[in-house]
């Protein structure tokens, strides 16, 4: 404890004292840090609010359930229900049905409609009626007794403006029908689920309005205690055989999966500000030792030991941290309200619907965003602190100035640096942690350390290459500039490295979004093809469970007259635990007009085998979740059949929600049963008049026939939709990225004006030898010009294995895809002179702080 | 003041050098303002070897600092070689110190990045004056000087005698009429402060240059034309002709 306090006192001294005699630096150092924290806090807390709300949301509606009975792709027959009630396991279940409906006359969007058997329902799932004891138990009678009743949420009552008593008219993809309001729900437990957008029906009610009579989406189990594995099996054999038992938690775990995976991903995007805020602490603490030698010679000759000084300088690294952590919380709380909103926007039309309340502050959230901070901070003070350790007491008896210079340090670090970047290798090829692409990430921190490690060999390099030419072309400023770079070692190309990191980030994403994009579009235009889509009424959101009923399917195939049609159903379904599409689709005529991106197997080759129903396509994402590859055989129950097929093909495929696997839906109808429409897309076959027109006749005709039961959307509209969302997704890695480049800005000021300060000495000495300021400014920018330069070919370089390692390891590994790779020279050229402009700028207040003071001082002795 | 300090007492006949009148330099410090010189009447005549003395914080470096043209006065007038360095302007400066005045230093302030031969150089390369010329003149400097096998080490490589050296041969480059000199034996053992004073007399006897020398030690005292005591700031005694 009394050490405590010594250390405590020599740091306020001696640290303290002099960063408040230096405030200027050492803001912009906290503002850095700051800055980088604030974004890195504010990103994680935005996807944990979003996290919370799903897997809460989840945990509601699964409620006390130990198991879950389901039918992939299609309804439990509620003909099992006897086979549960005389089965010795079962303690107790309950029927559930859910779909999206919709108020009509619009009011508000899709909301869940709940259909339970309140009794049955009662142990699994809890929700309570706002009003007296014996106005509950009528209202909750009246939900058993009287048909066509809802009890609606507060928020709900509140958007649809209704109350208890009303009547409302409810739109679903099969029907339109009146309901009245027999109550409002207290939020709590159920009321609680999709953010309080729930209404509950009773389940005879739900059947007969969507028409799914006999017939639920699952049956929730609780089971007696002690019940074996065993007896479980015996149940399951007592059932169908197409009925899966599985784990109520399963679509809650791939759901926050797909979150936690998207968390990771927008963390280490972010963490790149608080690593480049790093090097500003660095070149700060650096200096601090640097530029004290001498005190830090006397106060070891004055008997500090070693160990003090490395403590005082952590704690100098410390206490930015700490003072930047603070800083943060300002910041991050503006930055949270832009990214709250954006994040859960995202997450919703990426992966799953989240509605997100407000902003949880959770301990553990708060906690890492310290931690991670703080040892950011004293991370980079450690290196200083060491330097200053080392300084021999009896240095404080020489007086020449003569800066050492450490020779073949250079060299030494190179040799790290290849060390680093030879591992890249390996780990690139490895695979990832349970879907995190641990190693790779671990391949691109040593990619950055590589790269900034090798930055005083490139200096080295290239100050010998250019400055004895630069002499005769630019003059002597330009040539003590390269000989300075040259010899000036770890401290400049700390600099160098913050703008590497940042240039490479900057090249990556660019090469990446770009190629992503292109793929994206390529996808977009051959299989999102077609001119007009249809499906049932909330088809997309209801996952295009409800098929489009026969008359209207008789009727839209008259279209055929002048349009090719390809019919298409879709099956959501599960391979474990991971989610995919089965679609069967009307393979002949897609081929005909549109296309797949191929992956893996010849088009040529293939498509016979599609058309003639020999085998299915399989997406990217499917296949690398699920091992499965061409020659393999696919095998899932689908609506009660038996699909058996061998694997023909790997496609492209950007659904962001899980895998994909095609098949023909004419084969399917023929093999298995029929699988209906759930959707249908025209392909004009006059491609010479305007197509739009065309669109919008049949679109006209389609609307005045069917108008409330189907949802349209032409193919244009829909391909220009997916490319937005595209951009929009995107919109959040750019803030991330130009945040990241201004802490690189701010980084190269410091380390600028730091280069300046160190050398006050040498710079006068110049002026005093007959340099004119012109030079010496001359001289700051050139300088400038070169850690610039030096840091954007080495950006760009490790920018390009970056790309790679984004595309090729870390979208592979999180996402499942890859896209084909291609890189955008002309936004890559245009950055060029931004970048070369800002640093120039960001030498501006060094060039400022040089020529402050007359060269007098030095004839002054220290 | 002292009322025999002035310039009539000094001897006009060669066209004077160095001319201050009321020279003044004060360093603002709060509400004061602390004094580094204050009012030093003074005229040195071309050639000598001045020798300039006082206790620490006399302003021996002050002065020394004004006539290097590396600071500005705050009151009075300073002319050296006919350039009026009073309201002098930054460029006027700049061409002051390249073309009349050659500066040593009691810590070398070389440049740690480049070698002796380099060093030697760079006033003249910052004056722009063709490269090969420049090296030839910096070699035959070096050569006087003893470091000839010394052309490819840096300021880190050297003694600290050698340093010094090193810094002459900077200081002579530009052929500067007026060669300044703050403590240049500071930092040296008295072999190697011997050599310097020596070698800096040497120059003001074969080529008459005028040197001026601040030292507060006595290696000097018997090489100097002209001693000049300085005491809180002015000059204690008129200066002394030998
Ligand atoms: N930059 C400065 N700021 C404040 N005071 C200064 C400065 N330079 C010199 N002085 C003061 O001017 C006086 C003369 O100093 P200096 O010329 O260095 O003396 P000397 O070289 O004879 O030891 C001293 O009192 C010193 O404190
Ligand atoms: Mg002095």
């Amino acid at each position: 404890m009394p050490q405590l306090n010594f250390l405590l006192k020599i740091f306020l001294w001696f640290s303290v004292r002099h960063l408040r005699r230096h405030l200027g630096r050492a803001l912009v150092v906290l503002f850095g840090i700051a800055l980088g924290a604030a974004v890195f806090t504010s990103v994680r807390l935005s996807v944990h609010a979003s996290l919370q709300s799903f897997t809460r949301s989840m945990d509601f509606f699964a409620g006390t359930a130990d198991k879950v009975l389901v039918r992939p792709g299609g309804h439990v027959p509620e003909g099992v229900l006897p086979v549960l009630l005389a089965h010795p396991a079962v303690k107790e279940f309950s029927p559930l049905l859910t779909t999206y409906v919709r108020v009509h006359p619009a009011k508000g969007g899709a909301f869940l409609l709940v259909g339970i058997d309140p009794l049955l329902d009662q142990p699994f799932r809890s929700w309570r009626l706002r009003g007296g004891r014996t106005e509950i138990a009528e209202r909750w009678l009246d939900l058993i007794r009287e048909p066509k009743t809802v009890i609606l949420t507060e928020p709900l009552s509140r958007e649809i403006d209704t109350v208890a008593g009303a009547r409302i008219t409810l739109d679903h993809s099969r029907n339109r029908a009146e309901f009245r309001v027999a109550g409002v729900l207290v939020p709590e437990g159920l009321a609680l689920v999709e953010g309080g957008r729930v209404a509950l029906t009773d389940i005879a009610t739900f059947q007969e309005f969507t028409g799914l009579f006999g017939l639920v989406d699952r049956i929730d189990l609780r089971l007696r205690p002690k019940t074996s594995p065993a007896q479980l099996e015996d149940l399951a054999r007592k059932l169908p055989e197409e009925i899966e038992i599985r784990s109520p938690s399963a679509a809650r775990d791939s759901g926050s999966a797909m979150i936690r995976a998207y968390q990771l991903n927008l963390s280490v995007l972010s963490f790149a500000s608080l690593f480049v805020g790093m090097f500003l602490v660095y070149s700060l603490v650096a200096l601090n030792a640097a530029s004290r030698r001498r005190e830090l010679a006397i106060l070891r000759a004055l008997g500090a030991s070693p160990r003090l000084l490395f403590n005082l300088f952590l704690a100098e690294g410390a206490l930015f941290g700490v003072c930047g952590w603070l800083l943060a919380i300002p910041l991050g709380s503006v930055l949270v309200k832009y990214l709250l909103h954006t994040v859960s926007q995202t997450i919703s039309t990426l992966f799953v619907r989240v509605h997100v309340e407000g902003l949880l502050l959770s301990p553990a959230e708060v906690a890492v965003s310290f931690g991670v901070t703080l040892c950011v901070a004293v991370a980079a003070a450690f290196q200083p602190a060491r330097d200053a350790m080392r300084v021999p007491p009896k240095e404080a008896m020489e007086i020449a100035h003569t800066g050492r210079l450490r020779r073949r340090m250079a060299g030494r670090l190179a040799a790290w640096a290849a060390g680093c970047l030879l591992a890249c290798v390996p780990l690139a090829l490895l695979p990832g942690v349970a879907g995190v692409p641990l190693p790779g990430y671990l391949a691109i921190l040593l990619l950055f350390v590589g790269s900034a490690l090798m930055a005083p060999w490139l200096l080295e390099h290239l100050g010998r290459a250019v400055s004895p030419g630069l002499r005769r072309l630019a003059g002597t400023p330009a040539y003590l500039a390269g000989r300075y770079l040259r010899d000036s070692g770890a401290r400049t190309s700390i600099s160098v490295g913050a703008l590497i990191t940042a240039v490479a980030l900057f090249t990556a994403l660019v090469v990446m979004i770009h190629s992503f994009r292109q793929t994206v579009e390529l996808w977009v235009r051959q299989t999102v093809s077609g001119d007009l889509f249809v499906t049932t009424k909330m088809g997309q959101v209801n996952r295009f469970q409800f098929p489009i009923p026969a008359e209207i399917v008789d009727n839209l195939r008259e279209a055929g007259s002048y349009a090719d049609l390809v019919p298409s159903r879709r099956y959501p379904l599960a391979y474990g635990d991971f989610p995919y599409e089965f679609e069967a689709m009307g393979m002949e005529p897609f081929l005909k007009h549109g296309g797949f991106v191929w992956l893996q197997g010849e088009a040529a080759e293939v498509q016979p085998r599609l058309v003639a129903g020999e085998g299915l396509l399989i997406s990217e994402v499917f296949a690398n979740r699920t091992g499965l590859e061409p020659g393999d055989t696919f095998r899932a129950w689908i609506e009660g059949s038996r699909v058996e097929l061998p694997v023909a093909g790997v496609i492209r495929d950007y659904r962001t929600d899980g895998g994909v696997v095609f098949y023909s839906w004419d084969h399917f109808k023929e093999r298995f049963h029929d699988p209906q429409w759930s959707g249908v897309r025209f392909y004009f076959r006059d491609r010479s008049g305007d197509i739009d027109v065309q669109t919008a006749a049949l679109r006209e005709l389609l609307i005045g026939r069917w108008g409330d039961r189907l949802d349209m959307i032409s193919g244009k509209d829909l391909r220009e939709a997916v490319l937005r969302i595209f951009d929009e997704t995107f919109a959040i890695t750019s803030v991330l990225l130009l945040i990241a480049l201004s802490v690189a800005a701010l980084g190269i000021t410091t380390t600028m004006t730091v280069l300046v300060l160190e050398r006050t000495r040498q710079l006068n000495t110049l002026l005093a030898v007959g340099a004119s300021s012109r030079q010496v400014r001359a001289m700051i920018c050139w300088e400038a010009g070169f850690l610039v330069t030096a840091g954007e070919l080495a950006g760009l370089l490790c920018g390009f294995v970056l790309s790679y390692l984004l595309v090729y390891v870390i979208n592979r590994q999180s996402f499942g895809w890859t896209f084909l790779y291609t890189v955008d020279w002309g936004v890559l050229a245009l950055s060029a002179p931004l970048i070369v402009l800002t640093a120039l700028a960001a030498a501006l207040p060094a060039v400022r702080t040089a020529l402050r003071e007359p060269p007098a001082m030095l004839l002054r002795e220290r | 003041m002292d009322p025999t300090d002035s310039i009539d007492m000094m001897d006009p006949t060669p066209q004077p050098l160095i001319i201050a009148r009321g020279l003044t330099r004060s360093y603002p410090l709060g509400d004061g303002a602390v004094i580094g010189i204050n009012a030093v009447n003074l005229m040195v005549a071309a050639g000598e070897m001045v020798v300039l003395k006082g206790n620490s914080g006399s302003g021996k470096s002050t002065l020394l600092s004004l006539l290097a043209g590396l600071d500005r006065p705050t009151g009075g007038e300073l002319v050296v070689a006919g350039h009026s360095l009073s309201g002098a302007g930054g460029v006027d400066l700049t061409r002051y110190r390249r073309e009349v005045v050659g500066m040593v230093f009691q810590s070398f302030n070389l440049l740690p990045t480049l070698d002796v031969l380099e060093n030697v150089c760079l006033p003249a390369l910052l004056a722009e004056k063709p490269a090969e010329p420049v090296r030839n003149k910096a070699l035959e400097l070096l050569d006087w000087l003893g470091l000839r096998n010394r052309l490819h080490h840096t300021p880190a490589q050297l003694s600290g005698g050698e340093m010094q050296r090193t810094a002459i041969a900077r200081a002579l480059i530009n052929d500067p009429a007026l060669i300044l000199a703050d403590e240049p034996t500071g930092n040296l053992d008295s072999r190697n402060g011997r050599i310097v004073i020596d070698l800096l007399s040497e120059l003001n006897r074969r080529s008459g240059r005028t040197v001026v020398v601040a030292t507060h030690s006595d290696l000097a005292d018997d090489l100097a034309t002209v001693r000049i005591r300085l005491q809180d700031g002015a000059l204690a005694d008129p200066p002394c002709h030998s």
